[in-house]
């Protein structure tokens, strides 16, 4: 549990000025289910689990996904972008608890 | 030793009194029940799918987008706690044209509405994959929702063969 809230991004090794480029990214969270009680009933609390997904490219926001529990542990997402200029990649997972992991990574023309 | 017996009681009786009624009043403004589920979860609620899809898309029809939207989604899910699904959409992408919201249900889910994908125009590509959980074997759907408000979706069955949802 201490890797919570790691962001990983993945890249293609090479990006050429104007191409959509696919990007994959992952966070180490554990995404809490619902649990029930003996009878069945859902137990009620605040379960842990990430509810948002913001992606940036030179500081406006190009991608958001809204996720439920009926994501995996450890979501991983994939998106398009296309990259017109060099600048930074930001994606920052929310989870109900109010924890923010944010992760970067800086786009270049070979 | 009497006078402060009799006036600890009475204490007792009008702080219990007292605090009798601030139970009632909180009760009666709503500050003691638990935090409502409806604002917590706004887009996944434990509930069925019809519910699922009256509440968010209401009563608009959806029309069959087989020939625009590519689901991709294993036939046999052999671990339902992760199943690779991604989708995408033909679509020029151009700020007059272009694929606003991709949803993602899983039908027999407990939780059916499992992701709702916002796009811009800047994204350059209708496109997105992420790894679901599947409960059990049924469909899964994608909705496309375009900028102009007209809805598209596509299903596919998946076998699960060990469920991934638990609760």
């Amino acid at each position: 549990m201490a890797d919570i809230g790691k962001v990983r991004i993945r890249i293609p090794s090479s990006i050429k000025p104007g191409e959509v480029v696919q990007v994959r990214t992952l966070v180490i969270h554990p995404m809490e289910r619902i649990e029930r009680d003996r009878e069945g009933r859902i137990i009620p609390k605040t379960y842990n689990y990430i509810n948002k997904v913001i992606v940036t490219y030179l500081g406006k926001t190009i991608v958001t996904f809204d996720t439920t529990q009926s994501v995996s542990e450890n979501p991983f997402f994939s998106f398009a972008f296309k990259a017109t200029d060099p600048g930074p990649l930001r994606v920052e997972f929310l989870d109900t608890t109010g924890g923010r992991y944010g992760g970067a990574v800086d786009i270049t023309f070979a | 030793m009497k006078i402060a017996v009799r006036a600890s009681r009475t204490m007792t009786r009008r702080t219990m009194l007292g605090t009798l009624g601030v139970i009632a009043l909180a009760a009666a403004s709503g500050t003691l029940t638990p935090p409502r589920r409806a604002g917590a979860q706004p887009l996944g609620l434990n509930e069925s799918l019809d519910e699922a899809m009256t509440r968010v898309f209401g009563s608009r029809s959806i029309k069959d987008g087989g020939s625009l939207i590519k689901l991709d989604i294993p036939l046999i899910a052999e671990n339902g706690a992760v199943v690779p699904v991604s989708v995408r959409v033909d679509s020029p992408m151009t700020p007059t044209s272009y694929v606003k919201h991709i949803y993602v249900v899983a039908d027999k889910n407990r939780i059916p509405v499992v992701t709702r994908v916002t796009l811009t125009p800047a994204a350059g590509q209708a496109f997105m994959g992420a790894n679901i959980r599947l409960g059990e074997t049924g469909d899964v759907r994608a909705i496309v929702e375009q900028s102009d408000g007209t809805l598209w979706q596509v299903k596919r069955e998946v076998k699960v063969t060990v469920g991934g949802c638990g609760g």
